[in-house]
């Protein structure tokens, strides 16, 4: 029976080895700084191309989510650490939970709602709004886990010292608890650059230009992944498999790093 | 003093933003879908008919197609999870425990596009030459296996969505294997149990994670959208075998989208669609987070 498990635990495994290298089998050779910075190529024709515009437009609207969500998530996690008594963060808890499991394409239909149909433009403000709101509640319950991590005694001592609460939380308590923000904000950094759903409502994609402003569409990698992978040109699928590369080095560069700021993580 | 003020002023302030975020959500869901419920009432998630030119649409084959590939995935991924969760504890040397959680924690945070990619290029053409063509060919008497298959279809974007929740799964029912209390372990193997009847007890000690786990991984399959949308064939039509191409409810609204703005109804009824989707996810994750509660009072 050991050895049925065993062998079902490396059945499991085998898919994301497998992943990993047929991404970079097919996509690595893809990788040069032209790739990187050019305007994708036309569907039907040898000439080279890359993804610049879609790299612009994912490091914008990750950002812009990290600082957006980053900052309500932070506060939210504060609170409902330091002020878990109170009713009010009892419900937030539940309803962060919940949203953590909220389908994220129901998120770009709420994002859709509020900035895309009233402004009738898909734009780039929208899907940084989307990714926002997916990552708000990883980031606040990460933040929740590395306030309750500080040692009682230590808080005690803080605020023993006659400072105010903002100085007590933002300065003495978050240069104990630094490692688990910043693990927060990573995790969350790597769910934003990777979401694609919401994009999908909310920035469209199919755009040839750079960056045009907050209210105009723009490109992301993994929207560009998936229209071109379902796109019938084979030239378009060799880009989608490049970007694939480049969005799973990505993926890779955040988790590694977050992995050597803490070692017990929560996901 | 004053400045303590604002600091709870901003505190409340983005605690409540958070909240009115998820009630906006909700909100934003049920008014939007009100024009297809009031026209088409129940009819709308029980007719199988999806026809824009019409303004006819009603749900029934994508939230079959929802249920389907998660009952697909469901029943593949958890002997896989609690194999995995019990492999990283029990089996492997401890040096390497580490290491395991790690690709564990990795395979959660691979974003859902890469699943697809792969899925749609490598997955789909092994699953039709070694598994789906055989079952078929074999066992095409049986009505699940019926349809002739080619690469992309429910039985597809099922096994993908497996690969893809077994680290949800696993690492919920890890933490509760690992919260044990050691002298049920002692006990175990003091009464001469092998290592097999230990780790049988054990994990019927923590029966409510392992359910847990499995309907948190069922949230997330039910919701997935991109990876699915690009293996479970796009559709619609009402689903008589494993092997027939359809939709998710999901990949409904991801693939209809783009033109819903030149019909009248057709952004209500997938409104409608994610309504429904949201209610049934909310069911399912609710139970979940029931039986997580459960554990962490036991032990």
């Amino acid at each position: 029976m050991l050895g049925v498990i065993s062998s079902l635990a490396i059945i499991s495994a085998i898919p994301i080895f497998a992943i990993i290298i047929n991404i970079y089998s097919e996509g690595a050779r893809h990788l040069t700084l032209n790739f990187l910075i050019d305007l994708p190529p036309p569907p039907v024709s040898g000439k080279s191309g890359g993804i610049g515009p879609a790299l612009v437009g994912s490091l914008i609207l990750t950002l812009l989510a990290v600082a957006i969500g980053g900052s309500i998530g932070f506060f939210t996690g504060l609170y409902l650490s330091e002020f878990s008594h109170t009713r009010l963060a009892h419900y937030t808890q539940i309803f962060l939970q919940i949203m953590v499991e909220f389908p994220t394409i129901i998120i770009g239909l709420f994002a859709y709602m509020v900035l895309v149909a009233p402004l009738k433009r898909f734009n780039a403000l929208a899907g940084a709004f989307a990714l926002s709101i997916v990552i708000i509640p990883y980031i606040a319950l990460n933040v929740r886990e590395a306030y309750r991590s500080i040692p009682y005694t230590l808080k005690e001592a803080a605020f023993s010292l006659g400072v105010s609460a903002p100085i007590a939380y933002l300065r003495i308590l978050l240069s104990t608890a630094r490692r688990g923000v910043l693990t927060a904000l990573l995790i969350g950094m790597a769910k934003a650059a990777g979401e694609t759903a919401p994009l999908l409502l909310t920035i469209l994609g199919t755009t040839f230009t750079y960056f045009g402003g907050l209210d105009q569409p723009i490109n992301a990698i993994p929207l560009l992944i998936y229209n071109f992978a379902l796109s019938p040109y084979e030239r378009w699928h060799q880009v989608a498999w490049g970007a694939a590369a480049v969005l799973l080095t990505i993926t890779l560069m955040i988790f590694i790093i977050s992995r050597l700021v803490v070692r017990e993580v929560k996901v | 003093m004053k400045s303590g003020r604002i600091f709870y002023t901003i505190l409340f302030f983005f605690v409540f933003t958070s909240l009115l975020i998820v009630v906006g959500v909700v909100t934003s869901l049920t008014v939007t879908s009100y024009p297809i419920f009031s026209r088409d009432g129940l009819s709308f998630i029980f007719k199988s008919t999806w026809n824009p030119v019409k303004e006819d649409y009603s749900i029934l084959p994508a939230l079959l197609g929802t249920l389907i590939t998660s009952a697909i995935a469901i029943s593949i991924s958890t002997p896989l999870a609690i194999s995995l969760a019990v492999f990283s504890i029990e089996i492997v040397p401890s040096k390497f425990r580490a290491f395991i959680n790690n690709i564990s924690d990795l395979m959660a945070s691979l974003p859902s596009v890469i699943y697809g990619l792969w899925g749609l290029y490598v997955l789909a053409p092994i699953l039709h030459q070694y598994v789906m063509m055989p079952l078929h060919h074999y066992l095409g008497f049986i009505p699940l296996f019926s349809t002739k298959p080619i690469p992309t279809n429910l039985f597809t974007a099922g096994v993908l969505l497996a690969i893809m929740i077994i680290p949800f799964a696993s690492s919920v029912i890890r933490e509760a294997y690992n919260a044990v209390p050691y002298y049920l372990k002692e006990a175990a193997y003091s009464l001469g149990m092998t290592k097999w009847e230990a780790i049988k007890t054990m994990l019927g000690y923590i029966k409510s994670a392992i359910f847990a786990g499995i309907f948190l991984a069922l949230g997330r399959a039910m919701g997935e959208t991109m990876a699915v949308a690009m293996v479970v064939g796009n559709t619609f039509t009402f689903p008589k075998s494993l092997f027939d191409m359809g939709y998710t409810i999901s990949s409904l609204i991801a693939n209809q989208f783009p033109n819903a703005e030149a019909y009248n109804y057709m952004i209500p009824a997938l409104y409608g669609g994610a309504f429904i989707l949201f209610i049934v996810g909310l069911a399912i994750n609710l139970a979940g987070l029931y039986w997580i509660k459960k554990v962490m009072i036991k032990s």
